[in-house]
């Protein structure tokens, strides 16, 4: 059974570019639905069923980092798991998601078979 | 590897992978003229280097790399081309933060911006340090360019 996925990122084009990576590594999904930064995120989590979320972190409104920290004290949603995937890789960046709850992050540019590697195994 | 090496390599890098574009060096400049019929993207770094960085795409390269990029036919300069410049704009500034801060917390990013026109020059009127590089796409060239404070 495929899963709900839920793309986060201000580009339009950049999230035409996860979903069709997405496709051609040939993950299960059963729905891609998107958000244009945290506060749109965190209102499609309450609102539908999703199973994993895959964030930019350089955001208008309210960034990823920002997401992370609201979602986590939020009690119907804490728990689903976010993938981040930003031009923002420093240790330090990358380590203050994960402290937030992210569990792992892909850096852009990527290649669908970098897609498939990372959330393979999570599939 | 140098500042210049870095950014053809991250350039390069993006084009292959996320435009699905193969592109070549043309040039490496140290100055370039008024900007006719062009999109550029842009963004802003702040911290310890000071500066910014843009691609400066003449419409019909914006156009040309906007449908490879999104896979579908692009006529005019619309919201999906300012979109993927700026997110083209987004990566390369990504990249140079990497490039210039290894831990990335001592330089911060700013949003992307983009701007266009039929004549428009660009131009610092801080003393900076200019890289220039103008890549061939096969279907025209375009111009990376990252201006830093001294």
């Amino acid at each position: 059974m495929g899963k709900n996925v839920l793309l986060v990122d201000d580009s339009s084009t950049m999230r035409k570019i996860v979903g069709r990576s997405l496709r051609q590594a040939g993950l299960d999904f059963d729905n891609i639905f998107e958000a244009a930064d945290g506060i749109e995120a965190l209102d499609v989590l309450e609102k539908e069923s999703i199973d994993i979320v895959l964030s930019d972190i350089n955001m208008p409104n309210m960034d990823g980092i920002s997401f992370l920290r609201e979602k986590s004290t939020r009690e119907g949603i804490k728990d689903i798991p976010v993938f981040m995937i930003s031009t923002e890789t420093g240790d330090d960046i990358i380590g203050e998601a994960k402290s937030l709850g992210a569990i792992g992050a892909i850096k852009k540019p990527f290649t669908p078979e970098k897609v498939n590697e990372v959330l393979g195994p999570l599939m | 590897m140098d500042i210049q090496d870095k950014m053809i390599e991250a350039t390069k890098e993006i084009f292959s992978s996320m435009v699905m574009m193969e592109i070549t060096v043309k040039e490496v400049m140290d100055n370039h003229g008024a900007l006719n019929d062009t999109i550029t993207g842009m963004i802003g770094l702040a911290g310890t280097h000071k500066g910014v960085l843009a691609v400066h795409l003449p419409y019909s390269v914006a156009q040309a790399i906007t449908s490879s990029f999104l896979m579908m036919d692009v006529e005019e300069i619309n919201e999906d081309v300012h979109d993927a410049v700026g997110e083209i704009a987004n990566m390369l500034g990504g990249n140079v933060k990497t490039i210039l801060s290894e831990k990335g917390r001592d330089i911060d990013l700013s949003l992307p911006s983009t701007i266009s026109g039929s004549q428009y020059s660009f131009q610092s009127d801080k003393q900076v340090d200019k890289v220039i590089i103008e890549f061939d796409t096969g279907k025209g060239t375009f111009i990376v360019e990252m201006d830093l404070e001294k």
